[in-house]
Order: structure tokens, then sequence, then C-alpha cells
């Protein structure tokens, strides 16, 4: 039985309060997971019996910040939370705000899977930069922002792009039409004229006589578009290559 | 001075610095807890009255920890007030008992109505359970079942003020009460019995009758006599009424019914006319309705054929829901009536055809976006249609990466001006992994397996530090390892499965790796003889994709696949030859047509066939070997091993007495395999009677058979790739690519070719044949469980060439079952059958056999 477990079983709280103390100082500087484990489950038997003490603020911001330490992000950010409604005038709560929400800004899953995280993020680190626009870590929280906006926009573009792998064109161009208008200052925006324009093309030069024409005619307005916004576009020499079959074939009615 | 609060006139609030603040009422928690609750501190400054006083109030409502919170000054000096906040606790439970029910019931009561040790005992939580327990017999009859809660504060002696109360529910069930009689009167027209049958959940008491059994149920009953009017609209009563039902108490454990209906005419239906349909013509309209002027008004089929938005039934509602007119509205009018006869008009507002716009999925946290989107019928600027919506969800739910009962679509911003519609898929991801661990005697030892199945596994995560989550999912594939071994062999095996490659069409990719490594089992001595042994490697890949016509049922397969078979002194019947080799390089077509419905575990409609063929190289056609000849050429004769030719007793001959080596010729003939195979199965699903959505009795017919042949007669029919046919047909170790072939009611293996000498009756059989028919009925068909009972009648054999081959020389047997298939255990099933004719080699009917079927899938 280690010197941990006895203390652990003992009632003195005195003891646990420096011994916890320690471990999460330690385990913070040296990033050692099993330091910061042990002073967890000691702070959770004290923190409850020091709520609403002097000292209950200090342990419920390292009950939080160990479980942050360890990539806990599950747990972190109600630790945070709660930290910031039972302490709210303490001067750890800008770092509580902030770290509750890049909690949720870590634990956001890559851009193919449900994003309800990712937006859960956003508005967190929202709600940080409201209350702190000149806070401390408000460059941090913005930068995190707009990665999850781009992981957003990734997600919007990637399944529009699907639909011009699968060959299902017309839904391809709902799809970046939409991308177009939801997402104005996204990096992906050329490529998205760019597979628009492709996939108006593909489906007209697909189609049976009596739709063809209307849809060059379509495939022409977003080369137009495309033309309008990048015309040193890294794709305009292949779109440029399209447009010349579009007018050939354009020819024949 | 000591004032409350709320004496305080109103709006006339006064800065004050908070004093001392005290708690009472506290039983469990400390005083401090409560104040820390709270969030105030000595010193906070506050307006008394104001918004900080009540937002205190509030965090601890929001606790739910109080029944009852104050807050009160208890003394001002200058600017200084001292607080006291009062709290009632709410009691805590500590124990629940029941009175008058079975022990079985309390933990489910306990369950259903949340009253675990720790709940919260609050008026709300006693009314809301009595109430829940009455209502909940009552729906099984028992009529007059009441229930009545008591509490009592419990004495915990080891600590004071415990807070906490015991609960006894004391619960009267009564007697369940049955229907004595049910009379009906008014009725000229409808005779009693079609009547009584109307009211579906409500019947009479009846000694014949298990299926249903008869109680009175309120709420049925209520339903009941809708359908009771119901069926008279289906007749053309339109106007039929219940004038009056009463109910009778005879005693506490029957009431009898009395229905008084007025019936009214019988009506015909006179002209319809359609307003407002300019997408689909009259004509079109009239035949979706299929009802014509002269017929008897069915009200019922009417309504439905107008008006049923349900999936699949066949209405005008429909027609426009799949066709993109989403926000159309079909109504009908009754617009004359004339004697028995009325006229209608279905008028219609058909509103913008309406398209697609954005379509979502939430839900998915395992599988990536892609996987889902490929399978869907819905895509942006499509037109709006209820059918592909119900499609996708099927779709989607035979995935088996989804919790298929929890696939919901939701209508989002549909917009009548714009004609567009967003749609958003909300999943639930379900476990797709299986664990098998299993252990058992067969095969004379005991065998262990252990395998692993990702049913939704992730090839590129193997590479990506981070989707081991904890292993790599969500691409859709399937990956699984297998393990088996028993003290005389050892399997490894491999398969890896992508739905989709390349991601642009529906074109499967299938790959698989096996080792097998057998030592030579000595029956005698009950070991296995480590010095002898007998590898196989094999690898094979294919393709299969699911083609458009002629339906979206058929899949055509193509594989290639190479097979070594390496034999280290392993001499037994089937091996001419101990010593050496032989490989084994095929091509496989298959084409299989599968339009089982719905549920893959349990098909109540539908079949499947397919048809499959294997084929080697025919290598005899070109190089050019003599294999009739071969036992008669110089090199193929027994030898010493001094190169001196001897006889099969090991003496010295001359070349006009040598004999042949039979093992060298064999080696020779075999040693890359030149076969063809062809397989053809058939499964037909009927359901012979349905007593209700889930609960189908379904009739199995299936046939199969099987053909090996050689393309040189010289070279002979492989020992390997055969057929063996008997038992419980799991295939427990493909050792020389033998295809067991199941017959219950029969040893494993045991229905050899009729006239078998007895040392080659370990042999397979190039030709079987095997019918069987079985009833099936489900027991629950839940997604985490589903069971069905089935019995059979089987028959089946076996031969060694067309010669012998007689369709009625089977062996028969007839038997029941048991199949449970859960989706982390797959199936798993028992039958016991009996054999009607003896096995080779035996007097007398086979006799009785229990088979224990695992993970079968038929």
């Amino acid at each position: 039985c280690s010197e941990y477990q006895k203390l652990l079983k003992s009632d003195d709280t005195a003891k646990k309060y420096a011994t916890a103390e320690e471990l999460y100082t330690q385990g913070k500087e040296e990033k050692s997971n099993k330091k910061l484990r042990k002073s967890i489950r000691i702070l959770e038997q004290i923190e409850p019996q020091f709520r609403g003490k002097p000292q209950g603020q200090r342990l419920s911001y390292m009950l939080a910040d160990a479980h942050y330490q360890l990539g806990d992000y599950f747990v972190s950010p109600f630790e945070f939370e709660r930290f910031q409604q039972l302490y709210a005038n303490s001067e750890k709560t800008e770092e509580a705000s902030f770290k509750e929400a890049a909690s949720y800004y870590y634990r956001t899953p890559p851009y193919n899977l449900d994003q309800t995280d990712t937006k859960k993020a956003m508005e967190e680190l929202q709600e940080y930069l409201n209350k702190y626009p000149q806070g401390e870590y408000a460059d941090q929280a913005s930068d995190m922002a707009a990665e999850l906006q781009r992981k957003l926009e990734k997600k919007a573009f990637e399944i529009a792009r699907q639909y011009h792998k699968t060959e299902f064109y017309k839904a391809a161009i709902a799809s970046f039409t939409n991308f177009i208008a939801d997402y104005p200052g996204t990096p992906f925006r050329e490529e998205a004229f760019y597979y628009r324009f492709d996939s108006a093309y593909k489906l007209a030069t697909n189609s049976v006589a009596f739709l063809m024409e209307e849809r060059l005619k379509e495939a022409k307005t977003y080369y137009e578009a495309y033309k309008k916004y990048y015309p040193e576009g890294e794709r305009m020499e292949e779109m440029n290559a399209s447009l010349e079959d579009i007018n050939s074939r354009l020819q024949n009615f | 001075l000591s004032l409350t609060a709320q004496d305080l006139p109103l709006g006339d609030s006064q800065k004050y610095v908070i004093g001392d603040i005290s708690v009472s009422g506290v039983t469990t928690y400390s005083e401090n807890t409560v104040i820390a609750f709270t969030g105030l501190k000595k010193g906070d400054e506050i307006y008394l009255p104001g918004q900080k006083s009540s937002d205190i109030i509030n965090k601890l409502w929001n606790t739910k920890l109080f029944s009852d919170v104050n807050l009160y000054i208890t003394n001002i000096e200058g600017n200084v007030a001292d607080i006291e906040i009062e709290v009632v606790e709410v009691p805590v439970l500590h124990e629940v008992k029941f009175t008058g029910i079975k022990k079985g019931k309390k933990e489910e009561l306990i369950d259903e109505n949340d009253l675990k040790p720790g709940a919260k005992v609050t008026e709300n939580l006693i009314t809301t359970t009595q109430n829940y327990i009455a209502n909940k017999y009552r729906k099984d009859g028992f009529l007059n079942a009441s229930a009545e809660i008591r509490t009592r504060k419990y004495e915990d002696t080891a600590q004071a003020n415990s807070n906490m109360v015991n609960m006894v529910v004391d619960i009267d069930k009564g007697e369940r009460v049955k229907v004595s009689s049910i009379e009906f009167t008014g009725n000229e027209k409808m005779k009693d019995k079609k009547l009584r049958g109307a009211l579906k959940n409500t019947k009479r008491k009846n000694l014949i009758r298990f299926w249903k059994r008869s109680k009175y149920v309120p709420g049925d009953f209520e339903e009941d006599k809708k359908k009771l009017i119901d069926r008279y609209k289906e007749y053309g009563y339109r106007d039929a009424r219940i004038l009056s039902d009463t109910l009778i108490k005879e005693d506490e454990k029957n009431v009898a019914i009395k229905i008084e209906v007025e019936e009214g005419d019988q009506y015909y239906i006179g002209d319809i006319n359609f307003l407002g349909n300019a997408a689909f013509t009259d004509a079109q309209l009239e035949r979706t309705l299929g009802l014509d002027k002269g017929d008897v008004y069915n009200g019922v089929l009417m309504d439905e054929r107008v008006n049923s938005r349900e999936p699949n039934k066949n209405s005008i509602a429909n027609t426009y829901q799949n066709n993109g007119y989403l926000f159309s509205q079909v109504d009908l009018v009754e617009t004359n009536v004339y004697n028995d006869t009325i006229d209608f008009e279905v008028r219609i507002l058909e509103g913008k055809e309406t398209y697609f716009d954005q379509i979502r999925v939430v839900g998915n946290t395992k599988t990536k976006d892609h996987v889902i989107y490929r399978e869907m019928r819905t895509k942006p600027g499509q037109k709006y249609s209820q059918e592909a919506v119900v499609n996708t969800i099927r779709e989607l739910g035979a995935l088996g990466f989804f919790d298929a009962e929890n696939l919901s679509p939701e209508i989002i911003n549909p917009d009548p001006q714009a004609g567009t519609v967003d749609l958003e898929y909300q999943v639930t991801e379900a476990g797709a992994s299986q664990i098998e661990l299993q252990g058992g005697y067969g095969g004379g030892g005991f065998i262990g397996t252990l395998g692993l199945s990702f049913n939704n596994f992730s090839i590129q995560g193997l590479f990506d530090k981070d989707a081991y989550r904890p292993i790599p999912m969500g691409d859709g594939q399937s990956l699984s390892l297998r393990a088996q071994a028993s003290t005389f062999y050892q399997t490894y095996s491999l398969s890896f499965r992508e739905p989709w490659l390349g991601g642009k069409r529906p074109v499967s990719l299938s790959t698989s790796f096996s080792y097998t490594r057998q030592f030579l089992y000595d029956y005698v001595n009950r070991e296995a003889d480590k010095s002898r042994s007998f590898d196989i490697l094999g690898v094979s890949v294919g393709l299969a994709k699911r083609l458009t016509s002629p339906d979206q049922f058929v899949t055509i397969s193509n594989s290639i696949g190479f097979q070594r078979y390496n034999l280290n002194n392993y001499n037994t019947g089937l091996f001419t030859f101990g010593d050496g080799f032989s490989n084994n390089l095929y091509y496989q077509l298959g084409i299989t047509r599968d339009n089982t419905a719905v549920n893959p575990i349990f098909p109540t409609s539908g079949s499947k066939f397919s048809v499959i063929a294997k084929l080697t190289p025919p290598y005899s056609l070109w190089n050019g070997v003599d294999y009739g000849n071969l036992e008669n050429e110089d090199d193929y004769q027994l030898r010493d091993d001094n190169g001196n030719l001897i006889d099969n007793n090991g003496n010295r001959v001359t070349a006009e007495n040598s004999v042949p080596d039979t093992q060298k010729v064999d080696q020779k003939k075999y040693n890359w395999l030149e076969f063809y195979k062809v397989k053809f199965s058939g499964d037909w699903y009927n359901t012979l009677f349905s007593f209700g959505p889930s609960s189908n009795l379904v009739l199995r017919t299936h046939a199969e058979y099987g053909f090996l042949g050689a393309y040189n007669k010289d070279r002979g029919v492989v020992p390997f790739e055969r057929f063996y046919v008997g038992g419980d047909g799991l295939g427990a170790y493909s050792l020389d690519g033998r295809e067991t072939i199941q017959l219950r009611g029969y040893p494993n293996q045991s229905i050899v070719p009729i006239d078998r000498a007895l040392d080659a009756r370990d042999d397979g059989a190039t030709i079987y044949n095997k019918y069987s028919l079985e009833l099936r009925f489900p027991i629950t068909l839940k997604p985490q469980a589903s069971i069905y009972a089935l019995s059979f009648l089987e028959a089946g054999a076996s031969f060694d060439n067309f010669r012998d081959y007689n369709p009625f020389q089977l062996n028969r047997s007839a038997g029941l079952g048991l199949r449970i298939f859960m989706p982390t255990f797959g199936l798993l099933g028992i039958d016991f059958g009996y054999g009607f004719d003896p096995i080779v080699g035996q007097q007398g009917p086979n006799g009785w056999e229990t088979h224990f079927i695992i993970g079968q899938q038929f």
C-alpha cells in the first residue's frame, strides 16, 4: 500500500490539499499524465468540502485545468463552466472561459463527420471573444474559430465534389452554387467555381440532343463567372479547352 | 428590527452590504455548501429587494435539491444587512417496496418510474407513479387496478438528519376483466359476426381463441368503435353511427358490452370530378383512384386512395408527393347526394414544384460523409419525392452502421415561393463490429476460434494515428480476421472488402488471404502426428457489381483465386500421393438475384437465386501430356531409392513386369488442378399467414445442386473441391476446397454416394442435390435480438457420376429448431432433426441428431 493510497483513504484534508497541488504543478510542468491523474483523484475527493471556502477556488481551477492538461476535453469544459459559475469574480475567469471554449475546439471531429461539436465550439469561442475582445487569448481564439470555419467549408466542398465524382452533375451544380453563396471568403472558392463549370459541362455533353443546347449555354455562364473572379486562375487553361468544345458543339444548333 | 424582504414596499430598493449569512432548514448539506450555491459573500453589495435576491432564490431552485427557498433579512444595522436563507430539502428516496405484485415486476416498475435510491421524492413523482402503474395494468385488462403510495421517514442510525424516506407502493390489480358477451342492436344489414370481427382488440371470451385473449381495455375499445364505423363505411354505409354503447359489469371478472347502431342507407359512387390538376391528367388520376361510378361507396378505401400519405400506398396525395409537389393539398368533397348516389369532387392545390436544396446528415460520429452520401436517393437540385426519402432511410438502414429504428429524415426550410426544401437525416451510430470467441468439440478434438470483424472499417485510417478510436472506422469497408486452432490443425484468415472501389460506382472489391496447416490425426491414439502435415495457402481477389438491368436485384461477381496445397508425408485415402504439391488457380463467376424483403434476417417475401461457375484453365489442352498413358511411361514406374524397378512388395522386377508408381502419377495429374464446377441454389420466401406486421408465418422453399467435372477424362475428376453432404453444414475448415452441405437429421458429412466401398467413404462426392421446406415463425424481431422458431422437411443425396444419379434416391429428414440473431454475436441456433433413412453402411433410420448452428446465414 503506497503513500498515495494511504493518503486517499485518510481524513487529512490539509495534506491532501498540499499533495494534490504538488502533483498538479509537477504534472503540468513535466507533462506527466500519471501525476495529473493522481492529483485529479484527490481533487475530486476534497473539492466539494472546500466549496465556498477560500481554497475552493484554487481547487476547482486545478481540477478543471488538470483535465484540460490531460486532454480530457469531454470533462474539462464542464469543470471550467462550473468554476466560472462558482467563482465569477476570480481572476482566472477569463482563462477558464477560454479554456472551456478551447476544450470544445480540441474535441471537434474531422470535417467528414458530424459537425455539431464544431458549431458548438465556434459558439463558445465567439462567446469568449464577445466577453473579452481585448483578452489575453483573443488572437488564439480567433485563429481557432477561423480554423473551424474552414473545417465546415471543407465539409460542404467535399460533399459537393462527391456529387461531381459520382457523376450526379445536377446535384453537384446545385451544391456548388449553394457553397459559393454560403461561404464567400473560403479558400475553396476558386475550385468551387471550376467544379461547378465542369459539372455543367459534363452534364451538357452527356445530354440528349434537345436538352444539350440549354445546358451548354448554362455551362458557359459558369465559365464566365469563373473568368470574372479568377482571370489568372489555375484552371483557366483547362476550362478554355472545354469552352472551345462547347462553342463548337453550339454551332450544331 | 426584523423585517422580511417581502414587507418592503416595491421600488423602494436600497443598497446594503451583506453582513452575516445564515442558513436554516438544511439537513444533508452544510451551510457553507448552500451559501456557495448562492455565490454570495460577506461584504458583497446588494440591492434589496432587487434582481440579485431573486437570482439567489432561482439559483437554489435550479439545483432541484430544495422544495422551498426563502430569503430573509434578519437584521439591519446602518447599511449592513444580515441575511438568512431558509430552505426545505426535497426528501430523498431510500428504498421502495411494492405490495400486490410479483417480484419480477418490481424491477420493471422501478426502472420505468425512476424509483432508484437517491431519487427526489416530490408530490409530482408520487402522483405520476400512481397514475402510471394504474394505467399500466388497465392497459392489460385489469380494469379495476389502482395504486396507492405511502411514504415514511427513514431513520438512519448513523446520520441524525438523514432526510430520507421509504416508499411503499400498494398495488391492487384486481381481476383481469374479460368480455362475456358483445351484443349489437339496430343492425339489420350487417351480421353480428361481421361487426364483432371489426372490434379488433375487444373480443369475447372463447376457449379456442388463444391468439388474442379476451380482455376489456377502455382505450382499445374506443379505437374499436371507430373501426366498427369504418367497417360500415367499407360497405357504403357512410351515415352509420353508434347510438350508444353500454358496459354492464356482471361480476369482478366479467363485463358485457351492448352496442346500439344506426346503419343508415347504403350509398353508391356517382360522378367524380377533378379540380385544379395540371401536372396530371384526369385519366391518370382516375387510374390512381381505381374507383368507378356505380361502385359501392367504400368510404375507407376512397379516403385512402385520395388522401393516404403512407409510403408505398397508391393514392392521389402520394402521386403528388412523389413527383415534386411537396406543398400539394388534396381534398375530397361530396358535391351532390341524390337517392343513394353521391357525386364527388377531388379538389387539388398543386402548389409549386419543389426541389431539394441542401441535404445534410447529422449524428455520424464514426461513419464518414462520403459513405452516407453515396447511398442517398435524395440529391440537391432533384425533384422532391417522398418515396426517395423513404428509400434513402431504407438504404441507410441496410448499411448496418446505424440504428435502423432511429433513422429519421427532417424537412427543413420548406419554401413554397421558391419551391425548395432542405432535408436533414439524423442518424445514430450502432456497433458495427463483431467479436467471435468460441471453443468447442468437433472433428475429434477441442477447437478454439478467435474472430474479429469490423464492418465499418477504414484502411486509410491505419496510417493516421488520430483515427484509432480505438480502431480506424468510418469508410464503410469490412475487415475480418480469424484464427482457429485445434490439436491437429490451425487456420488463419484475413479478408477485406471495399464496397465502392474508387468511390465512383458501387463496385465492390474483395480480397482474402488464408493459411491452413493440418497434421495427420491418429484416431486410435487421439493425437496429431506433427511430422506429417498438409499446408494450404490461399489468396483471392474479386470484383462484384450490382447491375441495373434486367433489374436492380442482380449482382454479378468475378474472382480469381489461387491455392497451393503442400503435402508432407500426409497419406490419406483422399490424396493418393503423400508427398508433393498441388496448385489450384481458378476463375469464378457468380450471378445472384436477391429480392428478398424486408428484414435480411427474417425475409417474408421474395426469392434468392444464385448460379456459380468455378473453372481452371484446361492445361491438358496444350501441355501435351498423355495422362492416360502415364502409367506405362518409363519415368512413372515404381523404383527403389537406387532407381531400380520394383513391384509393390519392394522386390526387384524387370522392365516387362514393372508396376506404375501411383503417387508419382497422381502428383503429375494434380500438380495444377484442372476442373470445372457449377452450383445452383434457389430460395423462395412466402408469407403463409400474417398475424400482424412483424409476426408472419413464412415458408422457405429451398433447392440446390452442385456438379464437379473434368475437362480431360484421362486426367480425371480432382479429389479437391468436392461436396460433403450431411449435418450442420458448417464449414469448420476448408481442408481441400471442400464444400459442406447442410442436411439436418444426419451426422456431419455422412451422406456419401450409396455404393461407396468402405474405405472410400471419407471421399467427397462430385454431384449432389438438396431440397428443403422450412416453416418459420418469429418470436421477436427487435433489432437487439431477432428470434424465430422453425420446423423443416429436408432431403438430399450425393453421387459419384451421372450414371448413378437418381433424383428420387434421397435421404430424408424432419425436425425443428430455433434461431437467435444478435448484431454483436451473429446467428446462433439449434436444430433437432430426425433422419428417416439409413446412412451408408447402416440399417434402419438414422434417428435423431442435434445440430448447433453458429454464424451461418441463409
